[in-house]
């Protein structure tokens, strides 16, 4: 595997790791979301760089998934933790 | 260079139990389902580094994706009930208990965790019974797969495992999903309300963009998992991503769908499973022994009306109750999750 494509896959994972801080410390709700929701991002850069290092096809189809189903946890929190206090 | 892969695994090893453990100690529910959603993300990230794509696929749409949306509904759901019923109902239980004569009361704190143990203790000896009893299998099972695959149907292993090699275990699970759905429904409806505010502009795009490509993908999933990674399993669960998103945004076509047809969806997988079943035995086989020739056209067939079904079950699952019946078309029925609580109905 390409050294490129392993050391940029290290550095998404530590922005994942460095992530996990911001949901631990907080303050608002918000932030701790939009770290998971990095985490889904940095998750379909990973799996990209992986596919491409490893030259193995199926792992983009995990991305895809990936991709698609961040945004549902991220429309639930803006509907039923964010917005919807309102209602 | 695999120096950097080696540290990646390693920092995966480390931050995986690390973040098992801050979310299950964490005394904030929000932040622990926003730690379990990371959970999931990372579990699928650890499950292609061990080479299981299928499981990755799974983890990655129902971990990371439908659970998160659940537990965020379910928390909304909790903080409604918190400040009235529920704080009601352990205060009443509480006084109630007090007033019982002494050998009447709930048993004391260590009584229940000695009997817990005990309980605990002849599970874990019976569990370790059945593994000593286990016989083990006499070679590695992935040569004895890969000698198979020709009379398979399908290229990719594990689909030929578990769609025909071990049909039947995955007849079962389609069952025990279904079960799960049918005991939801016969637990409660979804509550009725009048009709909502309708989407934002933001929120309807995104419907709209986001809920043909889930169901394009869904399909793509089923048809792909005859050769590579994907299934029935994982696209069943991002067309429930599609449900739960059209749940989420309370858009009227939702409930407009007549319940006939959902109960329909629900049966149709593991009906036509169960059919296809007994098929292959009036032609002449054992059970789920599909015809050599066309064992792919039946794996497939199977595996589209399964997706369907697993489809429908987690989407119901996430709205938490049975459909209204046609009948009741005039009342305009709401089945996302959270709607207004009236009291007592849903605690």
């Amino acid at each position: 595997m390409n050294w490129l494509y392993s050391t940029a896959a290290l550095c998404l994972l530590s922005a994942i790791v460095a992530g996990l801080l911001r949901i631990l410390r907080g303050p608002t709700a918000a932030d701790s979301m939009l770290a998971a929701q990095l985490f889904g991002t940095c998750g379909v850069a990973i799996l990209l760089l992986l596919s491409k290092g490893l030259d193995w096809l199926v792992l983009q189809d995990i991305a895809l998934v990936f991709a698609l189903l961040a945004a549902l946890a991220a429309v639930a929190f803006a509907l039923r933790t964010w917005g919807g206090t309102e209602r | 260079m695999t120096d950097a892969m080696g540290i990646f695994d390693i920092m995966l090893a480390l931050v995986l139990p690390w973040l098992g453990w801050r979310l299950l100690a964490s005394p904030n529910l929000f932040r622990a389902v926003v730690l379990f959603i990371s959970l999931g993300l990372l579990m699928s990230l650890a499950w292609v580094r061990l080479h299981a794509p299928d499981v990755a696929l799974a983890e990655a749409a129902i971990g990371a994706g439908l659970t998160g949306a659940l537990f965020l509904s379910a928390l909304r759901r909790l903080e409604r009930l918190r400040d009235s019923e529920r704080r009601l109902d352990y205060a009443e239980k509480r006084e109630e208990e007090q007033n019982l004569p002494p050998e009447k009361r709930r048993k004391s704190k260590p009584v229940a965790y000695v009997l817990a143990l005990f309980l605990l203790s002849v599970f874990l000896l019976l569990l370790g019974g059945a593994l000593l009893k286990t016989p083990v299998a006499p070679g590695r099972l992935g040569p004895a797969v890969a000698g198979q695959m020709g009379q398979s149907g399908v290229q990719s292993r594990v689909t030929a495992v578990l769609l025909n090699f071990r049909g039947y275990d995955t007849l079962l699970e389609v069952m025990v999903l279904f079960l799960a759905a049918l005991g939801v429904w016969s637990l409660t409806r979804v509550r009725q309300t009048p009709q909502e505010k309708v989407p934002g502009p933001v929120l309807a795009t995104l419907v709209r963009l986001l809920v043909p490509l889930m169901i394009t993908v869904a399909g793509y999933l089923v048809w792909i998992g005859s050769s590579r990674a994907g299934g029935a399993f994982q696209g069943g669960a991002v067309l429930a991503a599609a449900g739960v998103l059209l749940l989420l945004a309370n858009v009227t076509v939702v409930r407009q769908i007549p319940s006939t047809l959902l109960r329909w969806a629900l049966v149709l997988g593991p009906l036509l499973f169960l059919l296809s079943a007994v098929a292959c035995m009036s032609i002449g086989g054992n059970l789920l022994e599909y015809p050599r020739q066309s064992a792919g056209s039946w794996i497939l067939l199977i595996e589209s009306a399964t997706a369907v079904s697993i489809g429908v079950t987690l989407a119901a699952l996430y709205a938490g109750g049975r459909p209204h019946e046609p009948a009741a078309r005039e009342a305009i029925v709401d089945k996302s999750a959270d709607t207004k609580v009236k009291n007592g109905e849903g605690a």
